[in-house]
């Protein structure tokens, strides 16, 4: 199974041990835009379209 | 990003001779500003439909409502503060390519926010709303009514409608007579700048306040037993609620610098940008935990608490007052220490004005129609003087104008407070943007909205000078005792019933239904003093029955719903451990919206003129005409349009029955009393209330049928009516006691773009403002755009995206407002001074 952590869209948060965010590049018809969300660093990432392997 | 040098000059001059000024905005402002505002989801309704791509945020709304049903046993502050928190720490967020200022109520740039807690009613009207529910559309309808299952019943105005009088809930929800619902989920929030935007706390501070307060009461609660201890167990609870909110606060702005930090650090490959990045989480780490050092923490501060307000609340308004707050960073970062340029102030100033132009909230379709275009009524306050009445205009007041006129957005608006000392550079700033199209800013009178604030509602004119707009027209102090935390829009009163029911014996043939009290058939009166005294029977009737409810609303809302982020910067509620709604230690400031109020006039001096003086007609004919919509008597309507007085033409007849109307609404103004046991005044305007309830004003003696658009203003003539020029309609509104006659009375003018070209056309203007200010209006207001490009635009929408109008208490791009709003603003009568 893969996890969030083995992303390349994974960053770890220095200050809170075992919390990440999950950061993606987004263009929509008007705008680009960096979005990002908290995720679990093991979090199962298998059924995620956006994973991919670090 | 600097600003692209003009390529060709000729251009500009057709384009200005054409008066497209849309076209010499895109090319002055800098690509930045040109990215920004051109990458802008617009959220306003289209007439009343959402634009195609704009969707529900359901993000929010499941992580609030999953942590509301968590926290179940918490009292209603806390359990809120804790719900907010959970939406905070994770609902997602985004940077947009290019800026440099945070923040967004939603958790995508397309979406609109949905307050589920508010109104079931409201809940359920996403049903029906095409087009807005997130893909994939079978599995965003599964959450909504999961979501919906929930909170039915549950909501703050369910539970307030448990209590409420059941007839007056009736007649106030037929939506025949107001609108808005009496909670603060969906209030106008007065902001206390005064305690957290002059530069010298951050939240930090605030929460270190709350928690000497805490152990202060905590000390208290293990002393001598006594009823003095006992409210302190519930303050305990709301400060801790507030505690919990602000760190929340922070917490979420450090989640945007993080997200910077970690794009500069791993994304960006432009140097500049990487700079940009840096110093935007600089930004977010600095504020809203500590005070602001520069205009960039400034702005960043101010638009995190208008961001963080809207998760905890839809406000429905966005009191403001930018270049007073803003204004010493502004003028320390450009013109002092030299930190900024002035086209990168311009940037931050434009973008900060962008952030807020897309921000937008779902709403249900009758409030959209009362607000087409646009998703509240943002008008912000620049201008006006300081509290010791200095001049309070600097160099952000003519940056905000100018770039209003590089970016071009129908929200915010400006309004602007003229008092005699601003200078000839600023004037002439404002004019600019007039005659560039905006439709703002509007004009505030100071000295007279002053000594209104003093009348009405006993504020100091030291703090009576701090005043904003708290919604489209009405003033606010900033103060401790002085900001109103929240005012609610179901104070708004379609007034045109007045006169409607007077002549029906308080039936309502619209709806079907008797709303207002049983005041005589009028085909019997035999005087106007009888017609008379029904109109004040039914205005009392209507705006007592308005007020109730607002009350009762108010007086439960800490209950039904809680503001805990509200509270938190409010000084008053951090010293006292009370929701900033509760009405302990506020001064009061309410006032009622009078929307469609000068039909009253125009009807009643109609009926005193054909039927009791001429006896051209009797009531009887007259009853009958208008029970059947003036079918079959259009000779007869044409004479109740012509041959009767109307208002704005300098003539007493009718002048003396708008007197005579609001002095009599003003007696009994002072008769209600708000939760402050302070006073009620009423505050003539429309939004665009005049196109919303005309197929809800029955046929009334000024001619109007049902159907026609109602008059744009709170005290503007109807539309062509006003035969005998602008002097004429100054002078009939110069009547009025704008101090004492009610709190705000909306002027709308047209102008000839023509006319008004040139230092000719300014000083023209700066003439008739003259008149304006010498008469003691209290408000004016103008479009400065032709029937020609109106008109063109009614043809070809898609060049004239950019077209601005003013509508009412607000502007709207001319392309998104209703067919009906669009021909009612061509019909306005256009002036030449």
């Amino acid at each position: 199974m893969s996890t969030c952590s083995e992303c390349k869209s994974f960053f770890s948060r220095e200050d809170e041990q075992g919390k990440g965010d999950c950061v993606l590049r987004v263009v929509d018809p008007r705008q680009a835009y960096y979005k990002t969300r908290p995720v679990n660093p093991d979090g199962d990432a298998s059924g995620c379209e956006s994973f991919q392997k670090k | 990003m600097s600003a692209e040098p003009a390529k060709n000059d000729v251009s500009f001059q057709e384009h200005e001779e054409k008066q497209e000024w849309w076209w010499i905005a895109e090319k002055r402002r800098s690509k930045r500003l040109d990215y920004l505002r051109k990458a802008v989801w617009k959220k306003g309704a289209l007439g009343g439909n959402y634009a195609p791509g704009i969707k529900v945020d359901l993000d929010g709304p499941k992580l609030f409502t999953d942590m509301w049903r968590f926290w179940k046993f918490d009292p209603v502050m806390m359990r809120r503060a804790k719900s907010l928190a959970h939406v905070l720490d994770n609902i997602p967020i985004f940077i947009t390519d290019h800026s440099q200022i945070m923040g967004y109520w939603g958790s995508a740039p397309h979406t609109i926010s949905w307050r589920v807690d508010g109104a079931s009613m409201v809940n359920e009207e996403l049903y029906n709303e095409p087009g807005v529910m997130p893909e994939p559309e079978e599995e965003s309808l599964r959450k909504v009514a999961e979501i919906n299952d929930y909170w039915a019943g549950q909501t703050a105005v369910d539970k307030l409608a448990r209590i409420l009088d059941p007839e007056d809930a009736v007649k106030f929800l037929s939506g025949a007579i107001g609108w808005g619902a009496p909670t603060s989920a969906y209030g106008y929030s007065g902001k206390n700048y005064e305690y957290f935007l002059k530069g010298e706390r951050g939240f930090e501070d605030i929460i270190a306040d709350i928690e000497k307060n805490i152990e202060e009461a905590e000390e208290k609660c293990v002393g001598t037993p006594g009823p003095d201890i006992l409210p302190i167990y519930d303050r305990i609870q709301n400060w801790d609620a507030m505690i919990t909110v602000l760190e929340a606060a922070i917490r979420f702005a450090k989640r945007y610098a993080r997200l910077a930090r970690t794009l500069a650090e791993n994304f960006e490959t432009d140097e500049k940008r990487r700079e940009e990045l840096l110093r935007v989480a600089e930004t977010c780490e600095r504020v809203p935990a500590k005070a602001p050092r520069n205009l960039q923490e400034s702005f960043q501060l101010d638009h995190f608490v208008q961001i963080l307000s809207r998760f905890e609340a839809s406000e429905g308004a966005w009191p403001a007052r930018p270049d007073y707050y803003h204004g010493p960073f502004y003028e320390k970062d450009v013109l002092v220490d030299k930190t900024l340029t002035e086209e990168e102030a311009t940037d931050l100033v434009g973008e900060f004005m962008i952030r807020v132009y897309e921000v937008g909230g779902f709403g249900p379709r009758w409030a959209r129609e009362g607000m087409q275009g646009i998703t509240g009524t943002w008008v912000w306050t620049i201008g006006g003087v300081k509290p010791d009445g200095s001049d309070a205009c600097n160099a952000l007041t003519t940056a905000f104008l100018r770039t209003s006129r590089l970016i071009r957005v129908s929200n915010p608006t400006f309004a602007f407070r003229w008092h005699p000392k601003v200078k000839d550079e600023v004037m002439r700033e404002c004019f600019e943007c007039i005659r560039h199209g905006l439709g703002y800013p509007s004009f505030r009178n100071d000295p007279i909205l002053v000594a209104n604030c003093m009348n009405w509602h006993g504020h100091p004119i030291e703090e009576a000078r701090t005043w904003v707009h708290q919604a489209c027209m009405s003033p606010c102090p900033t103060t401790k005792h002085g900001v109103q935390p929240f005012r609610m829009a179901s104070a708004t009163a379609n007034c045109s019933k007045m006169v409607e029911y007077a002549l029906h014996n308080g039936y309502d043939h619209v709806v079907g239904m008797q709303m207002g009290p049983l005041t005589g058939d009028a085909r019997t009166f035999t005087d106007f003093e009888q017609l008379f005294e029904a109109w004040t029977r039914q205005m009392q009737w209507l705006l007592s029955l308005l007020v109730r409810t607002v009350n009762l609303g108010r007086y439960k809302d800490p209950e039904f719903y809680g503001r805990p982020f509200l509270s938190g910067i409010t000084e008053r509620a951090v010293e006292s451990g009370l929701d900033a709604v509760s009405p302990v230690g506020e001064r009061g400031n309410c006032w009622i919206t009078a929307f469609t109020w000068v039909e009253n006039v125009d009807s009643l001096a109609a009926v005193k003129k054909l039927v009791f003086d001429d006896k051209k007609y009797t009531m009887e004919q007259l009853i009958n005409a208008l029970e059947s919509n003036w079918d079959g008597c259009e000779q007869m309507r044409l004479d109740f349009v012509n041959k009767a007085p109307k208002w704005g033409n300098d003539d007493d007849y009718v002048d003396d029955i708008m007197l005579r109307c609001l002095r009599t609404m003003a007696i009994h103004s002072r008769v209600m009393r708000c939760t402050s046991n302070n006073t009620w005044p009423a505050a003539p305007q429309n939004v665009s209330g005049n196109i919303h309830y005309s197929s809800v004003v029955g046929a009334l003696p000024n001619g109007r049928r049902l159907g026609d658009a109602l008059y744009d203003g709170g005290i503007s003539p109807g539309p062509g009516l006003d035969k005998k020029g602008p002097t004429a309609v100054l002078k009939s509104c110069g009547k009025i006691d704008h101090v004492s006659d009610g709190r705000a009375f909306l002027l709308n003018q047209r102008l000839s773009p023509t006319q008004m070209a040139g230092e000719k056309g300014y000083q023209l203007w700066r003439a008739y403002m003259r008149t304006w200010a010498d008469l003691g209006l209290d408000h004016i207001q103008f479009n400065m755009v032709s029937d020609k490009t109106l008109r063109a635009a009614q043809r070809d929408p898609e060049k004239y995206q950019e077209v601005i109008v003013r509508v009412a208490g607000y502007s709207a791009h001319f392309v998104d407002i209703s067919r009906k709003t669009q021909d009612n603003i061509i019909q306005r009568t256009v002036h030449g001074l």
